[in-house]
């Protein structure tokens, strides 16, 4: 205990650690009715960590080269210690978070967390949606197998529907007129450089936007309203008198994760299969298209939705609409109120767009 | 104080928790890490050099799957794979030809194992081997 | 709010345009492409053709050999990229067999079946009204060979069914273990394990199994069967091997999953003692 003391005291003496904690951590208030919805970013954020760590794993023995990459993956699966683990912990992991992250979205958009002053919260959390989308889908293609080929053809074949440029879209998107060995050199370097790095980024913004604003009290129970931002000048919502984060809202942060782990846990162990279809283990070939190529689940309303329209383009729009109008909510939905029982316009369409989505989805995965 | 005597106990039971998740971890990375181990179990085949007569082959059990040994009309040795690189066969011997054929879809190899016709994308693997004292060492 | 909407408005135009490009990655249409073997031009023309030149194709549609890649041109010879020269003689088109050189047509690739048939009563009454290849197998519509193939139907279009039953009968138990042990080499494929080594295994004992059958003689095909059952053993000891470790992983599992709850748990109630701070 004495050493403990004394090397926080020579550290201190130094930087100040002290000040930080007291200031940051301990003396970093939350609103006293904050609720367990508010630990989804924290969730994600390990999720993110665990993501990189394991990618980082499968890389020293993944061969991004396209008569490699399948055998690579194979011998990772089979023959590397505990390889089987690592890569299961990221393909499942990858889908959790899109999972999470639906979660987190709809926790911030039925407390009306979404709204001013918290537009730029909600819009580097809309690009980093799109951003983990972006990494899924590129990451999809890097074992090569029968399935990996073929979603990705499908899915950047869509990009042909765009009038004019369509055709030249997909084959700078594909790096050659099908997708094939060019195509794996561009994912496998968005996957594992470029968009880690720009979702690296935007957490950083996000949290950084999260920190100035102040964390916004939930719209259920106890009122507390007088630091509230009026538009004038910049003003930080703080919480007098609610709960710190260290030690009390970290240790929701922990059990909401290890509820998490242990959901996360099951399905690595017990169905990690829910992921994968019989495609997932066969090598690539170009000259066999598999029956029945399906989406990831979390593309599967985009895909019905191309497929309902006659013609692609307009598809293609409605989604780009759909997108968008999300993307500027906090513009379009301007109102203060933010209990969710009171905004009976937003429940409805809400409630409507869930199930429209989740609709779609089912049908999409049996159509 | 019930209440400080029970937070020690949690912090305790956490920390123990936390460490053997560390371990369960950690051991997994390990070992991902390590350097491979090669199996070398595979151990050696001995066959007396007459059992292989010029231009004829002997076909041995190796390394838990078959292999044969060929002497080609000069005298030269080869020892090699007999499992077909198409669909695991077992490639046939053609003393006439001085080639080897699988039975299953025609494949054709070379008395060097390198592809003649038919299926096989590759050559049948070559195996080591020294030959002394009259007794031929395959592994 | 006058001034704040061009602001708007370009960000909506950017907005759209980011997201319509996103999007348009993203998103995925419906699947027609067709590739391989369906794109030689004996298919695309006599797919369309009335009657029975169309036939053959249906019936290829789903056989084995389409499943692995052996098209028109692999058997009948010609030039599946030239329409007008494809079923030339001079670019190697042979056309269909004559019933008496089917077996030769078929032993191209079938080398080892071919050579026991030929040794078998079958392969010596060929041309006098003995079977060929087509005769149990069919001929476009060419399924991989199971033992649904000897059945009573079918033998006794020539001769009794006793023969063939007894035959059947000396091979049933090890095809039923072949049969076991595909199934459950393809069940562990789909959990991405390496059964490569197995499927070969497995098709090289399968293959010198039916070939054996075509020497039609029972007492052949008892005495082989042994040597056959002790190789499908070996293959069977593999896969139990596999089994047992996929068990030691559950059990690793359900101990992770246990401890992850235990911590939630524990730190639930480690939160609650701060709580009447």
């Amino acid at each position: 205990m004495g050493l403990i003391k004394r090397l926080t005291d020579w550290i201190d003496c130094r930087i100040g650690v002290r000040g930080i904690v007291a200031k940051e951590l301990t003396g970093y208030l939350l609103p006293a009715n904050i609720n367990a919805w508010y630990s989804m970013g924290s969730i994600l954020l390990f999720i993110f960590g665990m993501q990189v760590a394991t990618g980082i794993l499968l890389l020293i023995y993944y061969v991004p080269e396209a008569d490699k990459a399948f055998k690579s993956v194979t011998f990772i699966m089979n023959d590397v210690p505990f390889g089987w683990l690592i890569r299961m912990c990221h393909a499942v992991g990858s889908n959790m978070m899109v999972l999470i992250l639906l979660f987190h979205m709809l926790s911030v958009l039925f407390m009306g967390s979404y709204k001013r002053p918290r537009e730029l919260n909600w819009l580097s959390g809309f690009i980093l949606f799109n951003l983990i989308m972006g990494i899924s889908l590129t990451g999809y293609l890097l074992p090569w197998s029968q399935l990996s080929f073929w979603a990705t053809t499908v899915a950047t074949n869509s990009v042909s529907s765009i009038p004019v440029v369509g055709q030249f879209l997909v084959e700078f998107l594909r790096g050659a007129k099908l997708v094939g060995p060019p195509t794996l050199g561009r994912f496998f370097a968005l996957h594992v450089t470029v968009l880690p790095l720009a979702i690296a980024g935007l957490i950083g913004a996000h949290l950084f936007f999260l920190k100035r604003t102040g964390v916004s009290t939930p719209p259920f129970g106890a009122k507390e309203g007088d630091s509230k931002w009026q538009g004038d000048a910049y003003r930080y919502e703080d919480h007098p008198g609610g709960i710190p984060f260290f030690p009390n809202y970290a240790l929701q942060d922990a059990i909401s994760i290890a509820l998490y782990l242990a959901f996360f846990l099951s399905v690595v162990f017990f169905d990690p299969y829910l992921f994968f279809t019989r495609e997932s283990f066969v090598a690539a070939n170009p000259f066999l298209t598999p029956a029945h190529i399906k989406p990831e689940w979390y593309f599967l309303a985009n895909y019905q939705t191309l497929k309902i329209f006659p013609n692609e383009f307009i598809g293609l729009s409605v989604q780009g609409a759909a997108m968008t109008f999300l993307a500027l909510l906090p513009f379009i939905d301007r109102g203060d109120e933010r209990h969710p029982l009171k905004r009976p316009l937003f429940m409805a369409a809400a409630i409507g767009g869930i199930l429209l989505w989740i609709g779609l989805s089912i049908w999409g995965h049996y159509s | 104080m019930v209440n400080e005597e029970r937070r020690k106990f949690l912090g305790i039971c956490l920390g123990g928790i936390t460490a053997s998740a560390a371990v369960v971890v950690g051991y997994p990375v390990y070992r991902y890490l390590a350097p491979l181990q090669k199996e070398h179990a595979a151990g050696k085949v001995v066959i007396p050099e007459q059992e292989v007569p010029a231009g004829g082959a002997r076909f041995f059990e190796y390394a838990g799957s078959t292999a044969v040994l060929v002497r080609k009309q000069g005298g030269d040795l080869v020892a090699l794979s007999a499992v077909c690189t198409h669909l695991g066969c077992i490639v046939q011997w053609e003393k006439e030809k001085q080639d080897f054929l699988c039975p299953c879809h025609a494949g054709r190899f070379s008395s060097e194992g390198v592809v003649i016709s038919g299926p096989p994308p590759k050559p049948l693997a070559k195996l080591p081997f020294v030959v002394a004292n009259g007794v031929i060492t395959v592994g | 709010m006058r001034q704040r909407i061009p602001g708007i408005m370009t960000a909506c135009r950017l907005m759209i345009t980011i997201f319509l490009v996103l999007l348009v990655i993203l998103a995925c249409p419906g699947l027609s492409a067709a590739t391989g073997t369906d794109e030689i031009v004996c298919i695309q023309c006599h797919g369309t053709l009335p009657g029975k030149y169309a036939e053959p194709v249906k019936l290829w549609q789903g056989s084995i050999h389409q499943e692995n890649g052996i098209a028109c041109n692999s058997c009948h010879g010609g030039d599946p990229k030239d329409a007008a020269n494809a079923m030339s003689p001079a670019r190697g088109f042979l056309g269909a067999p004559k019933e008496k050189d089917i077996p030769a047509f078929c032993g191209r690739c079938h080398v080892g079946v071919l050579k026991d048939y030929l040794s078998s009563h079958h392969g010596k009454a060929l041309g006098r009204g003995g079977p060929t290849c087509v005769t149990c197998h069919g001929n476009h519509k060419v399924f991989k060979a199971t033992l649904d193939l000897i059945n009573e139907k079918s033998c006794s279009r020539c001769h009794s069914f006793a023969q063939a039953e007894k035959i059947k009968a000396a091979m049933s138990e090890t095809e039923k273990m072949i049969m076991t042990i595909e199934t459950r080499t393809a069940g562990f494929k789909q959990q991405g394990i390496d059964t490569d080594r197995l499927e070969k295994g497995l098709f090289a004992v399968r293959n010198s199994f039916h070939s054996l059958f075509h020497t039609v003689d029972t007492d052949k095909v008892v005495a082989e069967s042994a040597r056959i059952r002790a190789e499908l053993k070996k293959l069977d000891d593999l896969l139990n091997g596999i089994d047992e470790q996929l068990r030691k992983r559950r059990l690793f599992g359900a101990a992770a999953v246990a401890a992850a709850l235990l911590a939630a748990l524990l730190l639930h109630l480690f939160r609650k003692t701060f709580d009447r701070d």
